[in-house]
């Protein structure tokens, strides 16, 4: 084995501004997650945007020295797809919380999903609204007592995993700060992979987390599904790993398409190409517009 | 809970336990460093300068290392990368908390230093190489001395005031 070179290090990607999560919060560890694999895919910080909406989480565009936008609650997606479509040069990563990706922004994710451009969204599931002081959240498991669940939540939590799989993903992953070098290596194979790539981190809220969601009891608990033999490339097998989640912690590539299909991008520019030559000059739709 | 990946420690070469040993210190210089912005950020100075007088000596322990794998094996490219451990002499993400008294900082550390001592000895039985057997045990003899230094210094401090950190961890601290 021989360690290369990468372009930049990680270190090249972390900003001047100091995070402001609380100490003990997963996402310092996620942050260094994304350092790793940004150093590892080797491209440079200006080749890449770091979209995200509201949250504790979402602050995370900042500490990197990408060009990063937090932008509007839920709304990580639609920019995102946006900044892909208009220069798809642009590595893109979007990120936010279980409460932007999956509640306001939750209608977002499936119309993401079917287009399938070539951006990573990794979402920072803690389970609860940590930045407004522990509501309830869509990830929060039944029967979690909260400031707006006093005797205990009566919901369903929404299974994130079995949601994008639902909706076609073609590379879906999970895990846990708990494993840093894992989370890195998960995050770098999601960029990498042509198409909407979708990592699911648990990076757990101390403030307001139950404690068996904590750093330390997911590194009692998780199981590498390396490790159990699981097949990746089975849509089947990946529905059946997802179905325990909130149950049990599996870390590592859920489910990667091994065919993966054509990009929005690559769809576009193949449509772009085929009505080309149809294409008016630009003179004579100015011409055309004038007349009407 | 400190854990590696892919190394194999019955085959470990001199020169791959020496570039191991300075990626440990490495992971905890930045560790440490990570620690103290934290608690600069939230407004706890104390518990900020331990863990940078922290980051200073894993560095001061990192050279040290570096200066010795240079003078043995020169610029030889390294096989051991820092994807293969996490959390060894590191004190673990969640040991951080919103206002640590220096107690508290100190106590982490402590259990830093401890989990450190028990890699190395757990590591011990599966080494084959002699030089490298005597690289960890001299390793293992720091993290000791490195023990025996923190509680000194925890011994120095005031008792804790008789409240938990986290009692005011619902205050809107962080933002």
């Amino acid at each position: 084995m021989q360690a290369t070179a990468p372009v930049c290090a990680p270190k090249d990607f972390k900003s001047d501004l100091k995070p402001i999560w609380c100490p003990g919060c997963g996402d310092y560890g996620v942050v260094q997650a994304i350092y790793r694999a940004l150093a590892a895919v080797g491209r440079l910080p200006h080749e890449i945007a770091f979209i995200s909406g509201i949250g504790c989480s979402s602050r995370i565009p900042g500490y990197t020295t990408a060009y990063g936008f937090n932008s509007v609650h839920g709304r990580a997606l639609p920019i995102a797809q946006g900044i892909k479509m208009a220069n798809p040069d642009l590595l893109v990563l979007a990120a936010g919380g279980d409460g932007d990706g999956f509640s306001i922004g939750g209608g977002h994710l499936p119309h993401a999903i079917r287009r399938n451009p070539d951006i990573t969204y990794i979402v920072m599931d803690n389970q609860i609204y940590g930045l407004t002081k522990g509501q309830l959240s869509p990830t929060s498991p039944k029967g979690l007592h909260t400031v707006t669940s006093g005797y205990g939540s009566l919901e369903n939590p929404v299974n994130p995993l079995m949601y994008v799989l639902s909706y076609g993903a073609p590379f879906v992953a999970q895990g846990t700060p708990a494993d840093l070098p894992g989370l890195a290596e998960m995050i770098e194979e999601a960029i990498r992979y042509p198409g909407f790539a979708f990592v699911n981190v648990q990076s757990p809220c101390v403030t307001y987390g139950e404690e068996e969601q904590q750093i330390k009891a997911h590194k009692a608990s998780m199981k590498r599904l390396s490790e159990l033999g699981h097949d990746p490339s089975e849509l089947i097998r990946a529905l059946d790993v997802s179905q325990a989640y909130g149950t049990e912690l599996h870390t590592g590539v859920v489910y990667r398409n091994p065919a993966p299909p054509p990009t929005f991008e690559a769809l576009v520019r193949a449509r772009q190409q085929e009505l080309a030559p149809r294409a008016l000059p630009p003179e004579r739709i100015l011409d055309l517009f004038l007349q009407e | 809970m400190s854990t590696t990946r892919g190394i194999d420690f019955a085959h470990l070469s001199l020169q791959d336990a020496l570039d191991l040993a300075v990626l440990i210190e490495e992971e905890a210089r930045e560790r440490y460093e990570e620690f103290a912005e934290q608690m600069e950020v939230h407004h706890t100075p104390e518990a900020a300068r331990f863990f940078r007088f922290m980051s200073g000596n894993e560095e001061k322990h990192r050279a040290e290392l570096a200066a010795r794998r240079e003078e043995l094996f020169g610029d030889a490219p390294a096989a051991v990368t820092r994807a293969m451990l996490f959390d060894v002499e590191a004190p673990e993400y969640d040991e951080a908390r919103v206002f640590m008294s220096a107690r508290e900082a100190l106590r982490a550390a402590l259990r830093s230093e401890e989990k450190a001592h028990a890699f190395f000895v757990e590591a011990l039985p599966r080494l084959e190489d002699g030089a490298v057997r005597a690289l960890f045990e001299e390793l293992r003899d720091e993290e000791v001395e490195h023990q025996r230094l923190v509680k000194v210094e925890l011994s120095k401090l005031p008792p804790d005031p008789g409240f938990e950190p986290d009692a005011f961890a619902d205050e809107p601290v962080a933002h």
